[in-house]
């Protein structure tokens, strides 16, 4: 018997193998264990396993670039490929091609994890979420300039808030150069300064949504530098796109309406502002003439008619007054002059001489000495009734 | 004046004259002149929106 070496025999084996076509191009059915992406290489090496027993896998970097979606343990999937030995450790493998996630479609589990990743880098984080402008001057629309969307957005807007401009952009909104052309128009849209972008197209089935919910499109939504509103079109799913946006509507009139307000809401505004404008003044006129009316009527107290008036009651009251004192001093006085001339009166000489007294008057003088008289000289007698002429006979001195 | 400002200027003008009368102890020259001024500012807005026409750029 020949002896062969190890490396024939696993060389013998894999040829066997690899010519066998029932194990070439199938498909097999399994749950992903030990699931290893290569660093370096690229190269995933997993097992698939059942109940009962595990398969070794691997698939290579180019194939894996190819996967929508990166596999994970526990993951039911279907791997396409063949079965080939490794000639160097002697096991064999299935040396996958493709691998289809059972259940769910591969579609979705990929945009799943798209979700998942552009989640974590905070693409769809409500911090960034921006505010829209109220009266946006240049509004731009990014979509088929052929559907419907752009007539819709231009309906509304020509309706709700004509002032504004319309920048629309031509994308492509269908199939593979999609994402592209949506990106691009949004950055033309931003660069030709629009201050909001409506991104959308039309309603449509599930598939041709997809533009909008690759990664491109969800990045350049999110690195827009202006807010942007999506207008995908769908009551139901929502896109990457949409989580992306600042504000989603659900079809593109709705998007306009959210990027403009409405002329009637702002003639109304105006309105108000003129009523208000007109309550201010007039309040702030009456005030002033209030403010005025009470300084005027301080004013009249101080002026030289009420100062007069004031200083002719004075007057009136100290003439009164003067009066009152006059009076009552007359009244005073008379009563002391009739005192007065009634002890006067008890003091007059006429009183003496009517008890019997006389006056003796030489000439013009009243004699008090009887040596201010000589004899024979004539001198005048008062009574008390009546005078008469008298001579002197003797004096005192006519006898010393 | 305000020939040449867009309606949204003309609106923060007609909102800051607002708020400005409305802030009260304003000098009564002032507040007839910024009365004249909101009055006039609002009818030019009303006819910026009544002469507004939309302006669409296509870029294909």
């Amino acid at each position: 018997m020949p002896v062969i070496t190890v490396t024939q025999v696993n060389k013998y084996i894999a040829s066997k193998l690899k010519g066998d076509r029932l194990l070439q191009g199938i498909m097999v059915k399994g749950e992903i264990s030990n699931f290893v992406h290569h660093y370096k290489s690229g190269h995933c090496y997993f097992s698939l396993k059942d109940k009962e027993s595990t398969l070794k896998a691997v698939m290579f970097a180019s194939a894996a670039a190819r996967l929508k979606f990166e596999p994970e343990d526990g993951m039911a999937v279907v791997a396409a490929g063949s079965i080939s030995a490794y000639e160097r450790d002697g096991v064999y493998q299935l040396y996958v091609n493709d691998i289809i996630p059972e259940g769910v479609g591969k579609e979705s589990v990929a945009l799943e994890q798209l979700k998942k990743k552009l989640a974590a880098e905070g693409i769809f984080s409500q911090e960034h979420k921006r505010s829209l402008p109220v009266m946006p001057k240049k509004i731009g629309v990014v979509t088929s300039l052929s559907g419907a969307a752009v007539q819709d957005v231009i309906n509304v807007l020509t309706r709700r808030y004509p002032l504004c401009e319309l920048y629309a952009v031509n994308a492509i909104v269908q199939g593979e150069s999609a994402p592209q052309s949506i990106s691009q128009g949004i950055l033309k849209a931003e660069s030709a300064g629009c201050d909001v972008v409506i991104v959308g197209r039309g309603g449509g089935s599930s598939e041709d949504l997809s533009p909008f919910n690759t990664e491109a499109v969800a990045r350049a939504v999110y690195g827009c530098k202006v807010p942007v509103i999506s207008a995908v079109g769908h009551e139901v799913d929502f896109t990457l796109a949409d989580l992306a946006a600042d504000m989603r509507a659900p079809t593109p009139s709705a998007a306009a309406e959210l990027a403009a307000p409405d002329i009637n809401q702002l003639a109304e505004n105006i309105d108000n502002y003129r009523r208000r404008c007109e309550r201010a003044a007039l309040e702030a006129v009456e005030k002033k003439i209030s403010a005025c009316n009470s300084l005027s009527a301080r004013l009249v107290s101080q002026s030289p008619e009420n100062w007069l008036k004031l200083m002719e009651e004075k007057l009136m009251n100290l003439e009164k007054r003067a009066e009152t004192a006059a009076l009552r001093n007359i009244e005073r006085n008379n009563a002391a002059l009739a005192e007065k001339a009634a002890r006067l009166d008890s003091l007059s000489p006429l009183k003496v001489m009517a008890r019997g007294y006389s006056l003796v008057y030489s000439g013009e003088e009243l004699v008090r000495d009887s040596a201010c008289i000589s004899k024979g000289q004539t001198v005048k007698l008062r009574f008390d009734k009546g005078s008469a002429e008298a001579e002197i006979i003797s004096t005192d001195g006519d006898n010393i | 004046m305000n020939g040449n400002m867009t309606f949204e200027d003309n609106m923060k003008k007609l909102a800051e004259i607002v708020s400005e009368l409305e802030k009260g102890d304003v000098p009564l020259e002032k507040t007839v002149e910024l009365y004249g001024e909101g009055v006039k500012i609002s009818v030019l807005c009303k006819k910026q929106l009544e002469d507004a026409k939309i302006k669409i750029t296509e870029e294909k």
